[in-house]
């Protein structure tokens, strides 16, 4: 009988670590798809998406943030329901609403690079609300622009057009989750993993 | 909500790596040609697609429901013009043309979702991507596959708690990142545990993988997606 011989490469702690952070993330990217907030002056409910994509920026930092949502892409893609709409497959990735997902990917990765300049992570609850802040808005400009910008180009709108369809409905709800976005890392309850 | 039943098609007997080529090659042609000849062809193609993993048509347009309502409502909002003639009807005839390629290639899309085990799609991914990235995905999405249903129930749980004191009556922002730090938190326990059970049992970067064959029913799929994929060039 043959015998297979291979040496065993084993994975570094932190890597495991920060691993298992982004993929439990991922999934519960997946799992708060289908909640909602009602919101009283807004036909758009708040769902609670976007807050996780943020928070991956912030505490998984600009490497594994990104990681994160690429996980969960992949996850959408092969066929779990998890984008929004409880709705999974390549074909929401290329359909109308796939600009937002390819948007959340860079979003993390920005809003990570902004906040830990770097790829050692630092404790967000203590940077200064500022940067913060304009990571945030970066962070949606970028998740909304082409969200907006791709389907405008899929289905032939124009700029006005695709405004009035990708964005203007979700403004209210993006102004919330930022704040409770922020709310939350300057709770000092989310420490990130520090090498 | 649409997902994997085991069944006896070609399509479930199908390579997963040719039939993510042939959702490729698909969506690739549908989104260089809107014109109605191809847009014939295409609808022709996925009814094909549709009847060979035998996709339950109802269940499948309920399931989407939701992107169905918007991608219908989308070319009224093209068609309004602000000023006379206050509907355009060109404008609004491309953008329907547009939307109806999107809803095709979600079909299509449906129908790999119904005919293809989890497994296989990581296994396709493990064996398509190459090295240390391939590894991180692979065993990334089996754990966001796994993990799903049970942080699905740890949500779940907070909102009920949440509704037991009266939590739900407070203001959207309190709400929100209530559940989100004690969703975010409860995560990252079981993330934790989670990285050290994984040590524990010698997590490696190179694990054995099931093994994947393309089988003589694979060629013509992959024929025709490559096909698809040159029809978008020209």
């Amino acid at each position: 009988m043959d015998t297979h011989r291979e040496s065993v490469e084993v994975v570094d702690d932190a890597v495991v670590r920060s691993f298992a952070r982004a993929a439990l993330l991922a999934a519960l990217i997946g799992a708060a798809a289908p909640v909602s907030i009602p919101l009283p002056f807004s036909p758009v409910p708040i769902t609670l998406q976007v807050l996780f994509v943020f928070l991956a920026g912030l505490v998984l930092g600009p490497v594994w943030g990104p990681i994160s949502i690429l996980l969960y892409i992949t996850a959408g893609a092969a066929g779990l329901p998890i984008f929004a709409e409880m709705r999974g497959g390549i074909g929401v990735l290329v359909g109308h609403t796939g600009g937002y997902l390819w948007g959340y990917l860079i979003a993390a990765g920005l809003i990570g690079l902004l906040v830990h300049r770097g790829t050692d992570l630092r404790d967000p609850a203590e940077e200064p609300l500022p940067v913060v802040v304009v990571a945030l808005v970066a962070g949606t400009i970028v998740i909304y622009g082409l969200g907006a910008g791709y389907m405008a180009w899929l289905l032939e709108l124009d700029a006005w057009e695709a405004f009035l369809a990708g964005v203007a409905p979700f403004i209210p709800g993006e102004l919330l989750k930022m704040a409770a976005a922020i709310a939350i890392v300057k709770s000092g309850r989310i420490a990130p993993i520090q090498s | 909500m649409l997902s994997y039943e085991p069944d006896d098609t070609v399509v479930h007997r199908l390579d997963p790596r040719s039939k993510l080529a042939f959702q490729i090659g698909f969506a690739a042609a549908a989104l260089a040609h809107a014109t109605p000849r191809a847009l014939i062809a295409l609808t022709g193609l996925c009814a094909v697609v549709l009847a060979a993993a035998r996709v339950p048509i109802r269940e499948t347009l309920y399931a989407y429901r939701l992107a169905v309502a918007v991608l219908a409502f989308v070319p009224l909002v093209a068609a309004v013009t602000f000023g006379p003639p206050w509907i355009d009807v060109d404008d609004g005839i491309v953008s329907a043309r547009a939307s109806y390629r999107v809803f095709l290639i979600l079909l299509v899309s449906a129908a790999y979702v119904r005919s293809t085990p989890v497994r296989h799609s990581r296994a396709a991914i493990q064996r398509t991507v190459p090295g240390k990235p391939g590894q991180i995905l692979g065993v990334g999405v089996a754990l966001v596959f796994r993990f799903f249903p049970v942080l699905q129930a740890d949500l779940r749980t907070i909102r009920e708690a949440m509704a037991a004191r009266l939590g739900d009556e407070r203001g959207p922002v309190e709400r929100a990142s209530t559940i989100a730090i004690l969703g975010l938190t409860r995560t990252f326990e079981r993330a934790d545990r989670l990285a050290l059970a994984l040590q524990a049992r010698c997590f490696a970067w190179n694990p054995t993988m099931p093994p994947l064959t393309f089988s003589r029913s694979d060629v013509p799929v992959l024929g025709l997606s490559g096909a698809l994929v040159l029809a978008a060039f020209l």
